[in-house]
């Protein structure tokens, strides 16, 4: 993690020391607006928001976050298309339901307006629109690896606890993490709603009624936070296989004491900084890398928690 | 009272322009007005007044309407449905069971559907009535009712919470394009070709115009306006929609059916939240759990902005009309005005609270409430 | 008056009216009879069952027990719809109006005017205007306008709309809940007022009061309920404000009353 780190730090120096020198000369002020499907309570995606200011600073471009207040991904349609009335340089979105948000996107592309897919979505579809590049974590990718590891760790019947199961992308991550064991995912995935005192007392309960349970899969801090919580009272902490997508405060302290054997981290900094920096090269001098940008799955294990400690919720 | 030839005096001194302008709709009137004059000196080069800009907000806006219409005249009844939002995904995720799962014919599967969703508005208004129960908590608990049917169902019979394939399987159906259709095409083309509005610059669609047509949500916000003008201000059913939200016992008292008519007017919010539901998976081609989340909160605020009286018996379709209006604008127009969006909810707390403080005052003087 | 009341039989006759609920006996036996045009004044303090009389005279309760005689033939109403429709109308003291609405719609209310408009029925607001405005200029209310909110009325003013809108559609027989408990002197004596006008044009006007003053000042004849019985009905002239006062009070002097009563008991 800390050479990914420095080879990132090195990287954003590389790739903003020109602007800073030649910030007169280059066409600056272009205008990126990111577009989420994250409803305002998803604390998540304040380091996507850091992660868009720093690299519109570095790279003297203006940068706007824009998502549903509620999720609600057909008022996310109409945010894009409110994004490509006022006629920006670029817009990075992501595609948490493709065929509410192709329109919309196509319609943005039609016009001239550079588009990159970040986070949610995949490779496919981002090429089938049009867009410039996908960055992100192919959820399904994810969670096939984090299933093959955790077959090689010993799990062989497992609990997912997804807090938004209407969103069917973050489903894939457990669909992919069953075929990675090597099992069906049958009724494994938990829908436990995202309240923190439901979802600790759905896991209790889960547990005790399936004793045969050896790994639980959360999907981001929203049931991690809960499920750690859970397993320190029915003293299964340490000794169930705990794997989790995302990192945050908690699953970083549940890492460090063993209770969380790892954390899938994505690395949204990545999904928000990259596309900026990467939209802004192509406005600027026409260069643009040739594939779509894996920034996940990191594996986040003890070793290798300092950096993560230190910017955890700002930039990781 | 001494004061009675007083009050007398105070009516007549009442001027004929101060008369004109005392309306339940003044307050919409008055903040529609600001919210224009506002984005215009603020976002008039953002976008927001072009072609595409302008069929952004009013799409948005004609989303808020069309509930907020079926909420206005429900709540002027003296009735909530808070159950609107879940009634959308539930809706649309019925059309994409019928339509796509199960490959009935769309207009089959769109009817059924309506029926389904009038159906459930009426058991809701059935219940409300029957139990004299506050339609709050009754439609409370249509709200997690409706909202867990429309996970669970396609979770079950297709494992996933969106199902796609809508457009494809409306492909040539009759009754789809009402909802999911645009009409005005040539004249949009010819603008275009004018330069009146931008034109496409690449892909398969260059050298259309960027905005080719009034879609059909706008279509149906506007006829539901009229209708739901009509009905509440021309027909003696208005009179009775205000009667029972005025005071249900004394409608009763005089012979009003104010059972039906409550029931009826749940049935009639349900219907537009479908009819909601419809235009939206007709256009986007897919029915997702999460679709109309908190909805019934945007239209019951539209509602109010609007100056319908939050307790029943007052209010105003074109008010509440113009609250959806300045909802939408303020929604879409915060982004174009590059405002941080999470100030939107502040934005809408300090638009709906002047709302209110502004609609009370007018009522008061119109119905000489203390 | 008395030679007409011998000529006409009564409107309405309520014959040994009883009303139990459970335990409770409301009504023990009340017998009142109303004639065409006069002002029949039901007395009584409060508990007394004139709320239930009244709501047994206008169909909201069945008697347990009793016989109603509605111009000449034995009635059965089954809601308060029947009673309204056989013209018998109630004027309640707070539900009368919705005070948010216009006069005109209030006035019209569940009895809207309607008109057709290429083959769709809408309510015909001109001539609901029209009739509001000559309804209420009969009654001595001059409104700013037809829409003008029944709020911004005062309380003897909304009582004379519902008493107007009783009467425009065709009540025989007109019940008034208490239409001056909450009114002051001047407004009270626009209702009397009123009452006055609506018992000349040959309306039945049964006058619910506590009011021993208000009573007097319009009643043609007297009716004290006690305790869930009649205590005797009294012709103008023949009793004294003080008699009432104390027939209401609890007739502990009933004996003595008696006579003056002239043997109605």
């Amino acid at each position: 993690m800390t050479s990914l780190m420095k080879k990132l730090v090195l990287a954003t120096a590389v790739v903003a020391a020109p602007f800073m020198t030649a910030q007169t000369a280059a066409a600056e002020g272009e205008k990126y607006i990111l577009v989420s499907h994250a409803p305002d309570s998803d604390s998540w995606w304040n380091t996507i928001k850091n992660g868009i200011a720093l690299a519109g600073e570095q790279v003297g471009a203006e940068v706007e976050y824009r998502n549903p207040p509620t999720g609600d991904i057909a008022d996310m349609a109409r945010i894009i298309e409110q994004a490509a009335a006022s006629q920006p340089d670029g817009i990075i979105t992501t595609l948490a339901d493709y065929d509410v948000l192709k329109g919309p996107i196509r319609a943005a592309v039609d016009q001239g307006i550079d588009v990159i897919i970040m986070n949610t979505g995949t490779p496919d579809q981002a090429r089938e629109l049009g867009a410039l590049m996908y960055v992100g974590q192919p959820e399904y990718d994810a969670g096939f690896a984090a299933g093959q590891r955790a077959a090689g760790e010993g799990v062989t019947n497992f609990l997912c606890v997804n807090h938004a199961i209407q969103q069917p992308t973050v489903g894939e991550r457990c669909r992919g993490y069953a075929d990675g064991l090597g099992i069906d995912l049958g009724s494994a995935m938990m829908d436990s709603g995202t309240d923190p005192s439901e979802i600790k007392n759905k896991v209790l309960a889960y547990l005790s009624a399936n004793p045969d349970v050896d790994g639980i899969l959360t999907l981001g801090p929203v049931s991690a936070d809960p499920t750690i919580a859970a397993l320190k009272e029915n003293g299964m902490a340490g000794a169930i296989h705990f794997g989790t997508f995302d990192l945050g405060e908690e699953i970083v302290k549940g890492i460090k004491d063993g209770t969380i054997n790892w954390g899938i981290d994505q690395q949204p900094f990545l999904q928000a900084y990259m596309p900026v920096v990467i939209l802004a090269n192509w406005d600027r001098y026409g260069v643009l890398p040739g594939n779509n940008i894996n920034s996940g799955p990191g594996f986040v294990t003890k070793d290798g928690l300092t950096k993560v400690e230190e910017f955890a919720g700002e930039f990781r | 009272m001494a004061d009675t030839p007083q009050i007398d005096e105070r009516i007549k001194e009442i001027s004929p322009l101060r008369r004109a302008l005392i309306r339940p709709e003044l307050g919409g009137i008055v903040g529609t007005f600001a919210v224009f004059t506002l984005f215009a000196l603020f976002a008039f080069d953002s976008g927001m007044f072009n072609s595409q800009g302008v069929m952004n907000w009013s799409i948005v806006s004609a989303q808020f309407m069309i509930i907020a219409v079926g909420a206005c005249l429900l709540m002027i009844a003296g009735e909530f449905d808070l159950s609107v939002g879940s009634m959308i995904g539930f809706a649309g995720m019925m059309i994409a069971v019928f339509g796509v799962v199960l490959a009935w014919p769309m207009w089959i599967a769109i009817i059924i559907t309506f029926v389904i969703c009038c159906a459930l508005g009426a058991l809701n208004g059935w219940i409300v009535v029957r139990t004299g129960l506050p339609s709050f908590i009754v439609t409370l608990a249509f709200l997690f009712i409706l909202r867990g049917f429309t996970i669970y169902i396609p979770q079950t019979i297709e494992r996933k919470t969106i199902i796609g394939g809508i457009r494809d399987a409306a492909e040539g159906d009759w009754l789809a394009p009402i909802f999911g259709g645009k009409i005005g095409q040539p004249i949009f083309q010819w603008l275009g070709d004018i330069g009146v509005i931008g034109v496409f610059e690449r892909g398969t669609r260059a050298g259309q115009p960027v905005v080719d047509g009034i879609p059909m949500l706008i279509v149906w916000a506007i006829v539901l306006i009229i209708f739901g003008h009509i009905l509440l201000t021309r027909t003696r059913f208005g009179n009775w929609i205000f009667a029972s939200g005025g005071d249900a016992e004394a409608a009763r008292n005089s012979g009003v059916p104010v059972n039906k008519v409550k029931i009826l007017m749940f049935m009639f919010t349900a219907f537009c939240a479908t009819v909601l539901a419809v235009c939206q998976v007709m256009e986007f081609g897919s029915a997702g759990a999460d679709r109309g989340l908190l909805k019934e909160f945007e239209a019951i605020i539209a509602v109010v902005i609007g100056g319908a009286l939050l307790t029943g018996g007052y209010g105003s379709v074109i008010g509440a009309a113009l609250g959806a209006l300045i909802f939408g604008v303020v929604q879409q127009g915060l982004f174009f005005a590059g405002v941080e969006s999470s100030l939107f909810r502040v934005f809408l707390g300090v638009i709906l609270l002047f709302a209110v403080i502004l609609n009370t005052y007018i009522r008061r003087i119109i119905t000489g409430e203390r | 008056m008395s030679a007409s009341q011998n000529a006409t039989p009564p409107i309405i006759q309520m014959k040994g009216i009883e009303k139990h609920f459970g335990s409770v006996i409301a009504l023990a036996g009340v017998s009142v009879d109303v004639f065409a045009g006069e002002c029949h004044c039901l007395l009584g303090d409060n508990g007394a069952g004139k709320s239930t009389f009244i709501k047994t005279m206008s169909g909201v309760h069945k008697p347990t027990a009793g016989e109603i005689i509605f111009e000449g033939k034995p009635l059965d109403f089954a809601d308060p719809r029947d009673a309204i429709t056989a013209g018998i109308a109630t004027v309640h003291q707070h539900l009368a109006m919705i005070p948010l609405m216009s006069v005109s719609r209030n006035f019209f209310m569940g009895n809207e005017p309607v008109k057709k408009v290429a083959g769709l029925t809408f309510f015909d607001h001109d001539y609901a205007n029209r009739v509001t405005m000559e309804e209420m200029r009969k009654m001595g209310i001059n409104l700013r306008g037809p829409d003008q909110a029944v709020g911004t009325l005062s309380g003897g003013e909304r009582q004379t709309v519902a008493i107007a809108r009783a009467v425009h559609f065709g009540a025989k027989v007109l019940i008034l809940d208490e239409p001056t408990s909450a009114l002051g002197v001047r407004q009270t004596s626009n209702v009397l007022a009123t009452i006055d006008k609506v018992r000349k044009q040959g309306i039945a006007v049964v006058f619910i009061t506590h009011n021993v003053r208000h009573a007097l000042a319009v009643g043609d004849r007297f009716t004290v309920l006690n305790r869930g019985k009649t205590l005797g009905t009294a012709k103008r002239g023949e009793i004294t404000p003080e008699e009432l006062q104390d027939l209401m009070a609890g007739g502990q002097e009933l004996a003595q009353l008696e006579g003056s009563l002239g043997g109605t008991v």
